[in-house]
């Protein structure tokens, strides 16, 4: 007990010294000591309440809810593979193996590339399926300059790079006429 | 007066995990959209709905 008597008036001078110490930093006001330190406010930053703060996480949860199903219902909608029209490309005579032509199917708004490989012609979208950049051959692929995807160029697949799918193919046929025919996209493994 | 339900912090931290993975899930509905593949794009939206159901519920949750 003896021990109390002399501890407790020595820690409440601590504390008065303490106060008075936060006092004196604070100054009149009663604002915290940090706000001294970072004095930077915004508009209304009172008035956002956890609560409030959560029905705002909770709005833009559902809103990537709606987008997401807006999304789904877009590609719903979207369907497969276009039905297209066969498409004349051009004279196969004019195309050496190993070279290639740019073209458009099955509308104007679709790039695609026709490259003569050395028995046979083969031809993709242009569209590279990560980010949709334009695809060029390179020696034996076809690269994606925006972020360095590779594909085959025989077979279209992935080789590596960010891709995750293979290129659209689209069937060709060279017809008596000596024109190089676009038919139609393949489906996948097709 | 003590309460058994969590503190609305830690319920927040929960609500931008979900809010996390939904952005995810947005990604593989676009995915599926270039992919040309309806179904994949549904199940994220299901996903999706399955997870603002979550995050409403911890909204009500919380406390004021």
């Amino acid at each position: 007990m003896a021990r109390d008597d002399t501890t407790a008036p020595t820690d409440r001078s601590d504390d008065a010294a303490v106060a008075a110490r936060a006092r004196e930093v604070r100054g009149t006001t009663n604002e915290p000591i940090w706000r001294r330190d970072f004095p930077f406010t915004s508009a209304g930053e009172e008035a956002v309440t956890r609560r409030e703060f959560g029905r705002y996480l909770v709005l833009a949860s559902g809103a990537f809810a709606v987008g997401t199903l807006g999304i789904a219902a877009w590609a719903q909608a979207r369907g497969g593979l276009p039905e297209t029209d066969a498409a004349a490309i051009l004279p196969a005579e004019d195309l050496e193996p190993g070279q290639s032509h740019l073209f458009r199917f099955p509308g104007p708004d679709d790039p695609a590339i026709l490259v003569a490989l050395e028995d046979s012609f083969v031809a993709y979208s242009q569209k590279c399926t990560h980010l949709g950049c334009v695809v060029y051959p390179e020696g034996d692929e076809l690269e994606c300059p925006c972020h360095e995807g590779y594909f085959d160029i025989r077979t279209g697949e992935v080789l590596r790079g960010p891709p995750e799918r293979p290129l659209e193919q689209i069937a060709v046929d060279v017809r008596d006429d000596g024109m190089v025919w676009a038919l139609g996209y393949l489906e996948a493994g097709e | 007066m003590s309460s058994s339900r969590p503190d609305s912090s830690s319920l927040i931290v929960y609500v931008i995990v979900l809010l996390s993975l939904q952005m995810f899930l947005l990604v593989v509905a676009l995915d599926g959209l270039l992919a040309r593949e309806p179904r994949l794009a549904w199940v994220s939206a299901a996903l999706s709905l399955l997870l603002f159901a979550g995050s409403w519920m911890f909204h009500r949750w919380m406390r004021r």
